[in-house]
């Protein structure tokens, strides 16, 4: 069969199993190694990738399930010469990053979180974490990075909303 | 503290900075190849049968069905590779020669066009092996007529002299200072014993051991995710029989290595296959195989023995520490060395004698972890420690303020220690305590315990070598054997430390990815040892371009070497910043009249004054650098359920200099998480049949973000260092201390003797409800005697 | 139906509960988010040969909310789930369950009918927190829908499954308290090695759920007829709990059997204790 999908904005056809792995098609037939295979079990989050725009695990993700879906890598996040994502911005800027294995998919998974949870705290931001592991960097500059990065955006918003009035 | 010890007060300035990582952004958008983002379509897959026995003989083994398989292009077996590696002693084939030693023993190496054809061909190889009864533990391998994991001991090479062997005993390193007997036989002593058993911890690399080989111009080429490129190139010599020169091993970026990365394993397979086929190879190890053949740090069984006086004078003490290797010595040969450096270490001890046992089982086998046994031996001593001052009716922080080494003390091998350094630190962690306050009412009912914990470790000196070329922008490209693993020395420290020499600015210093073609010996990164051994022979590189400038400068400027310096891109008059030349101009004038301007450095730990007749069987006999750390946990133990939430993590860490502060403080707090998970959380048993259960993340767990809290750090500056600008390895130690300070933080909470880890909620419970009993060793003798071969 | 054929293996994607009653029924194993099956490897399980995907099939995916009942397809998944009881009195446990469970990432994907269909997974959160609601599941067979209680289902999943397609659980609300009681070894982010879910309805019935520690989640009747319908503090309950132990805890790699039996009563203790907070663990 057939699976077609939008992958980074384009058209994306996998003639093969549809029980494949999406992450087997993005590393081994795509070569976007962004994303990692690390644990395959769901547990670790490295391979995380947005699907019509909420991040998911693409190792335990069938093929087959995305079929007219909508995926994004992080190669997709900021492509090309493009500016980072502001997220990805501020972790470059905190030194949060060791070997890096796993920060594809924690920009990914966080990019997503703080889109949707403007108004995070620091515990609600630890439980969101619960699925991107970390083995180098215990995480807590991870965790202080994103919070700063809610307090730099939510003081830029209020600053524009206080400019309107 | 004094700026002579290497380089000037201007050089130290300029090195020392909050430098931000230049491999961030790529990772950050996935863009770093890792060696396992490298493979390509037209590489083949290689694929590994492995045993599912843990001891056996192999009858019949035909690969000739398998051989005609689709898409097989290469089969390899024991037969084919010959030549045994090993630390120490020769004892390691690299796919099992006749005998089978442990569960998940590589036998047979299969290269196909697809990873698929592969697994597919594997099926069709007709194996019989006639088990044995397998040795799995160390209590089965030292007992009285115990079957030997190894019958052929006797015949290994001996790669390092000194060390006893005998059947199951891979190794023993042994250390006498002093008249213990004499020491225990005062009567005003009280001896206190103390038994302990760790289990093994999984290093859990992100990126799995990953190799890919091909066969270039008559040589091998491996490119993989290693932490020792020189030992990668000398064992795939040794078992290929090839001159070592003939094997070339370039690193990319390493995806995570904690120590599992510091010794060969599936690389010389690729170079094998390659050279069969022609075509490159790859094998990524599955997460199943990575974890069911962890290197892992040992489980070990230790008995300590103390007498100390009433007042709390330590006036002897002995221990017998049993490693277990696995099926081959490995890195617990040379580990064995270390049990007398921190089970010696920390306190000022009359007398002592240890010994350590590092002994062959049907498991697989062990290898180095960050920080290795100190890990388990601090906790030992520190647990052994608690219960003196126990015994004693002693306060734990005033006994170890009273004992902790300091200056001109001796330890374990008669080597005498400079500096009073665990003293100020433990004051120092008053200091940070009164700052922080204690957090007691975070407990909320649960248990509350608080311990604070001494631990003594080392910088792994060695063999390293830089060359430096400057280039005719006036920047320089720094060509070491060193590798990134992610713990920034080879983006931070170095670029920092050669960046100081130079007088450049660290984005000025190119560091090239190692390549045992193009860079000289290097012993690995691992140990704290990179920026200290790199370190130091970049800087005598820096040291031997510096006099090339000041030379072609010189005659430029008409001003006398001596008078020069280095600062700013500049080649300046003392003094006179912005005065003198462009160090490119400098450069692009030697350039036009002699070549290229290069330097190059080279480096090796010095030999440190022990007491003769000390030590047997050491590897090092005396610590060049030694590292110190004081650590204090808060805990709240949940008594309906044995969970140990940790509350509050302080750290005291002896850095010699500290160059990147933020840098030591994302290791220090990397390293604390991976040890509360060794403390409390990551349980690695062998089942019946030899076999590591806990082969993926489900059963493996690793501490997430829920389980950690933030770490506050110290870095105790100034104690001495032989290391470039006074620097100590920053990386490996914050883990040392905190099973030790989570152990006694649990049994100051629960009132409970703990002597095991890890303290997983089960095992919690079970104390709490008095259960669990102290860890009995009938293959450990009462008499200290009896448990050595000497 | 869009039928399509891979090298392999058959991959349908049912548009209708019918479509995929009729796969089930050729043999076609049934995929819904997919966090369940696509380990199936790991476990040394060969992927099934034929599949037949729900994904398709919208009717699957809603919630009803009516004022007895509350609908929810097979297909929802667990943090839609969470979404929508968050705010409903009485279904504070299963909204702890959905909100609880594995992480943020296998809760957007795995779904409800996945939770109560994986026969070999003993830690499914979902399982205690239905039971203790006293949910009803439907199922879809070649002769039309069939209504049972979630306890009797589990008793039989295993045969039912062969034929039968779950498509929707159905909770009354008669609930006026329920919490869900999670013991995982770590903070979060695994499995629970022991659960505890309990609801009490308008009439006063407390119902107590227990998963994990066996290989079937099941109602805890012992601690339900000691209990008697009385209000009991949580300590109480506690001491209840000890006399009526009756768990047989399952050995695993994480954990012995012991542990998870014994922590039980201090599980019901905390329940009890939500319960009267109002069911917030």
């Amino acid at each position: 069969m057939t699976v077609t999908f939008q992958l980074n904005g384009e058209r994306c056809r996998f003639h093969e199993d549809p029980m494949t792995p999406l992450l087997d098609v993005l590393r081994r037939e795509k070569f976007l190694t962004g994303a990692k295979a690390v644990c395959r079990e769901g547990f670790c989050g490295a391979c995380t990738v947005h699907v019509d725009g909420e991040p998911m695990m693409s190792c335990l993700k069938p093929v087959g399930l995305v079929s007219g879906c909508s995926v994004t890598t992080i190669e997709g996040l900021s492509s090309g010469d493009q500016a980072l994502h502001p997220l990805q911005a501020a972790f470059e800027a905190a030194d949060v990053v060791q070997c890096g294995m796993c920060f594809p998919g924690m920009v990914m998974s966080l990019s997503a979180f703080v889109r949707d949870n403007p108004e995070a705290t620091r515990p609600q931001i630890k439980t969101a974490m619960a699925g991107n592991i970390c083995r180098c960097t215990g995480y807590e500059r991870i965790i202080d990075a994103v919070a700063d990065y809610l307090a730099v955006q939510k003081a830029g918003s209020q600053a524009k909303e206080a400019a309107h009035v | 503290m004094s700026e002579t010890l290497s380089g000037t007060t201007h050089e130290v300035s300029a090195t020392v900075m909050d430098l931000p990582r230049r491999d961030a952004r790529d990772k950050l958008r996935g863009r770093t190849r890792y060696t396992v983002d490298r493979v390509r379509p037209d590489m083949l897959h290689a694929v590994l049968l492995r045993s599912g026995v843990p001891a056996g003989r192999i009858v019949r083994l035909d690969v000739e069905a398998a051989r005609h398989a689709s898409g097989v292009r290469a089969i390899a077996t024991g037969q084919d590779a010959p030549g045994l590696y090993g630390i120490g002693i020769a004892d390691h084939p690299l796919l099992a020669i006749d005998t089978i030693r442990y569960h998940g023993e590589p036998i047979v190496a299969i290269a196909a066009e697809t990873e698929t054809e592969a697994r597919a061909a594997l099926a069709l190889v007709e194996l019989e092996i006639e088990p044995l009864a397998p040795v799995l533990t160390m209590g089965e391998a030292l007992a009285k007529d115990a079957r030997l994991v190894h019958d052929g001991w006797r015949d290994y090479e001996v790669l390092t002299e000194g060390g006893a062997r005998e059947g199951n005993i891979a190794w023993e390193a042994r250390t006498t200072r002093g008249d213990v007997d004499a020491a225990f036989a005062r009567p005003d002593v009280k001896i206190v014993e103390t038994t302990i058993r760790v289990g093994r911890q999984s290093h859990v690399p992100f990126e799995p051991r990953t190799a890919i080989g091909s066969w270039e111009n008559g040589r091998a080429h491996i490119e993989t995710s290693t932490q020792v490129p020189w030992t990668v190139r000398n064992v795939t010599g040794r078992v290929l029989q090839l001159p070592p020169g003939r094997v070339r091993v370039t690193v990319p970026p390493v995806g995570g290595g904690f120590g599992l990365k510091f010794d060969a394993t599936i690389e010389p397979i690729t170079a094998l296959l390659a050279r069969i086929t022609g075509r490159t190879v790859v094998i990524e190890n599955t997460r199943q195989e990575e974890m069911a053949t962890c290197l892992c740090r040992e489980n070990a069984e230790i008995l300590i023995r103390s007498a100390v006086t009433a007042d709390g004078e330590i006036a002897g003490r002995e221990a017998v520490v049993l490693m277990d290797c696995g099926a081959y010595g490995g890195e617990q040969i040379f580990l064995s060395t270390m049990t007398a450096h921190t089970l010696g270490g920390n306190y000022r001890v009359g007398a002592m004698r240890l010994v350590s046992r590092a002994v062959y089982t049907n498991t697989p086998p062990n290898g180095a972890f960050r920080a290795c046994n100190g890990v388990y031996n601090t906790f030992a001593l520190e647990r052994h420690t608690d219960e003196i001052c126990q015994a004693l009716g002693l306060d734990p922080l005033a006994f170890r303020k009273k004992n902790v080494l300091g200056d001109g003390d001796l330890g374990a091998t008669g080597q005498v220690f400079e500096g009073n350094v665990l003293r100020p630190m433990l004051e120092r962690m008053d200091a940070l305590r009164a700052v922080t306050g204690t957090v007691e009412d975070k407990a909320d009912g649960r248990l509350y315990g608080r311990a604070t914990t001494v631990g003594t470790w080392f910088v792994f000196v060695g063999p390293s070598a830089a060359t430096i070329n400057m280039n005719a922008d006036g920047s320089a490209t720094l060509v070491t054997s060193g590798v990134e693993i992610g713990s920034g020395t080879m983006m931070q420290s170095l670029p920092q430390i050669v960046a100081g020499q130079l007088g450049l600015t660290p984005d000025q210093v190119v560091v090239r990815e190692a390549d045992t073609d193009s860079a000289g010996l290097d012993v690995g990164v691992g140990g704290g040892r990179t920026t200290v051994s790199i370190g130091a022979a970049s800087i005598g590189a820096a040291e031997e371009l510096r006099n090339k400038l000041f030379g072609f400068a010189s005659e430029l400027l008409q001003t006398r070497p001596e008078d020069l310096e280095l600062v700013g891109g500049r080649v300046a008059i003392k003094g006179r910043p912005g005065s003198g030349i462009a160090v490119s101009a400098v450069v692009q004038h030697a350039q036009s009249v002699s070549g290229p301007v290069t330097g190059t450095g080279s480096f090796t730990g010095k030999p440190v004054p022990f007491m003769s007749g000390c030590a047997f069987g050491h590897m090092i006999e005396a610590l060049e650098i030694p590292v110190f750390v004081v650590h204090e946990a808060e805990v709240a133990v949940d008594p309906d359920t044995g969970h140990v939430e940790v509350l509050a993590y302080r750290v005291v860490q002896d850095v010699g200099r500290a160059l990147n502060r933020r840098a030591i403080m994302g290791q220090i707090q990397g390293g604390v998480v991976q040890g509360l998970g060794y403390a409390l959380h990551e349980a690695v048993t062998i089942a019946p049949d030899g076999r590591i259960r806990e082969d993926g993340f489900e059963t493996y767990r690793v501490p997430l973000a829920g389980d950690v809290v933030p770490v506050v750090a110290d870095l105790y500056e100034g104690a001495p260092s032989s290391g470039p600008l006074g620097t100590k390895g920053a990386g490996e130690v914050p883990i040392l201390g905190v099973a030790a300070a989570i152990g006694c933080a649990v049994a100051n909470a629960t009132g409970k003797l703990v002597r095991e880890l890890p303290l997983t909620p089960p095992r919690v419970l079970s104390l709490l409800k008095g259960r669990e009993r102290a860890p009995e060793f009938p293959h450990i003798a009462a008499s200290f005697e009896a448990n050595t071969l000497a | 139906m869009d039928m399509q054929d891979g090298p392999e293996r058959i991959f349908e994607s049912a548009a209708t509960v019918a479509e995929a009653v009729a796969a089930r029924a050729s043999g076609a194993a049934v995929l819904a988010g997919g966090t369940w099956t696509m380990r199936d490897p790991r476990r040394g399980v060969t992927l099934p040969e034929r599949i037949v995907a729900l994904s398709k099939i919208a009717e699957l995916q809603s919630i009803e909310v009516f004022d007895d009942r509350i609908s929810i397809g097979a297909s929802v998944t667990h943090s839609l789930l969470a979404g929508a009881v968050s705010e409903i009195v009485g279904l504070e446990g299963l909204a702890a369950a959905a909100t609880g469970a594995a992480n943020p990432a296998i809760r957007r994907v795995a779904t409800v009918g996945g939770n109560l269909c994986a026969t070999e997974f003993a830690a499914a959160d979902l399982v205690p927190a239905l039971l203790a609601l006293d949910a009803e599941v439907e199922l879809a067979l070649a002769d039309g829908p069939r209504l049972l209680p979630l306890s009797e289902f589990l008793k039989a999943r295993a045969a039912l499954l062969k034929t039968a397609l779950l498509t929707r659980v159905i909770v009354r609300r008669d609930v006026i308290a329920s919490a869900h009681i999670r013991l995982p070894l770590r903070k979060a982010g695994d499995y629970p090695v022991a659960i505890v879910s309990v609801a009490r309805s308008s009439d006063g019935t407390v119902r107590v759920a227990v998963g994990s520690v066996e290989p079937v989640a099941r109602r805890w009747t012992a601690l339900e007829a000691a209990l008697g319908g009385k209000v009991a503090t949580a300590e109480e309950a506690q001491a209840l709990a000890e006399k009526t132990n009756d768990f047989i805890g399952r050995d695993g790699i994480e954990t012995e059997g012991w542990y998870r039996r014994e922590v039980l009563p201090a599980l019901v203790r905390r329940a009890f204790a939500a319960l009267r907070k109002g069911g917030a663990a």
